[in-house]
């Protein structure tokens, strides 16, 4: 019954293919240094879900966001977990792609034909330093509230435009209710969406260029 | 053929991954189920005895509808709500509490004197003074309420 299920999708959809390509691909010899991408994928998809849990009961408004965080993470069953799931993932986020560009540095793998791999690689990773200034406001605790304050303000720093760029991350002069629906907004549309369009194009593109082998050192 | 049934390395290397990922997925799913239902099944059952005035306001025989605030806690906000709720007596010493929710669909329902019926407006359910139903869609009687008398005054156990 399986068996003909899948054949008769696979008249339909090709996926086999699909399958094929993407998970029966040919590489060449590597270490373990080349699973750093997919455990950013991993730590990713971990993200998206747990994220998207935590939506269900948090509310960005500065009268209700601390109390529905902490509502979260003591009255909601697994709510602790959920929460810590998202907590530490944006940590290992971070440090698995800083750890996965530096291999590509490392490798040299950012070379013709893979240039536009590296550069999606690049937003990529600025949109995951986003993610993490955005995110650690919405707790709205003091460390949310007093991070935020300094990190805008060094966004403010540079002359001239400066504090105009200050005032617009912030929405007005202060750190307000419209600072932290805004940054919920990048946090949970804007950023999510150049993300995965960007995840797309780079796994795109491994799969249809490959991976590059570790250079060797008679080359 | 032999060779077929063996598990070899590849093959067992591929059964470890898909048992490694449905491993993660249960420890993901049956969390998030849980995080998901979990208020929905908290049952919010107070005991608490609610203070709704002395006996003698209410008239022998006639529906009385009294008000009380009860502080309601809804996730992390905490509202003061009103529950109305009519009392009868017909001797002044037993009292029954009717809720003035109809049990059609949760409309309030209306004391009519003139006609000594509760009247609910949204699709002409119709009680009877002890809150049977008369006519109309409603499924069953009025709920009740348990009530105490003590030193004269009327107490509802609610929430």
């Amino acid at each position: 019954m399986g068996v003909r299920i899948a054949i008769w999708l696979d008249e339909r959809l090709a996926w086999r293919q699909v399958w094929e390509a993407i998970f029966l691909r040919k590489i060449p010899k590597v270490n373990w240094l080349y699973t750093l991408g997919s455990a950013s994928l991993f730590v990713a998809i971990n993200q998206i879900i747990t994220g998207i849990l935590l939506t269900i009961y948090y509310v960005p408004t500065p009268d209700h966001a601390y109390d529905s965080v902490q509502y979260i993470t003591t009255q909601i069953p697994a709510g602790w977990l959920i929460r810590g799931l998202h907590h530490w993932g944006a940590s290992a986020m971070v440090i698995l792609v800083v750890l996965h560009m530096l291999r590509v540095i490392w490798h040299g793998a950012y070379k013709y034909p893979r240039e536009l791999t590296w550069f999606s690689g690049v937003f990529l990773l600025l949109i995951v330093i986003g993610f993490g200034f955005t995110g650690y406001l919405l707790p709205w605790d003091q460390k949310a509230y007093w991070a935020t304050t300094v990190g805008t303000r060094i966004a403010g720093s540079p002359p001239i435009i400066g504090d105009w760029i200050l005032r617009v991350i912030r929405g007005g002069e202060e750190l307000t209710a419209i600072t932290l629906a805004r940054f919920f907004g990048v946090h949970v549309w804007v950023l999510p969406t150049g993300l995965l369009l960007l995840i797309l194009l780079h796994m795109y593109l491994v799969v249809r260029i490959g991976i590059s082998a570790a250079p060797k050192r008679e080359e | 053929m032999e060779q077929d049934n063996q598990i070899n390395r590849r093959r067992f290397l591929g059964l470890a991954v898909w048992a490694i990922a449905a491993l993660i997925s249960a420890g993901m799913g049956v969390p998030a189920i849980a995080y998901i239902v979990g208020p929905a099944l908290k049952r919010v059952q107070s005991s608490e005895w609610l203070r709704l005035g002395a006996t003698s306001k209410v008239e022998l025989g006639i529906p009385t509808l009294f008000k009380v605030k009860l502080q309601k806690q809804t996730g992390w906000i905490v509202n003061e709500e009103e529950v109305s709720v009519y009392l009868l007596t017909e001797d002044g010493r037993d009292f029954i509490a009717m809720s003035n929710i109809c049990t059609h669909l949760g409309c309030r329902v209306r004391w009519i004197a003139e006609q000594e019926q509760f009247f609910c407006p949204c699709h002409n359910g119709v009680f009877d003074k002890e809150g049977r139903v008369i006519s109309g869609p409603p499924p069953r009687p009025l709920d009740r309420y348990e009530v105490k008398v003590e030193d004269g005054q009327l107490f509802m156990l609610g929430g």
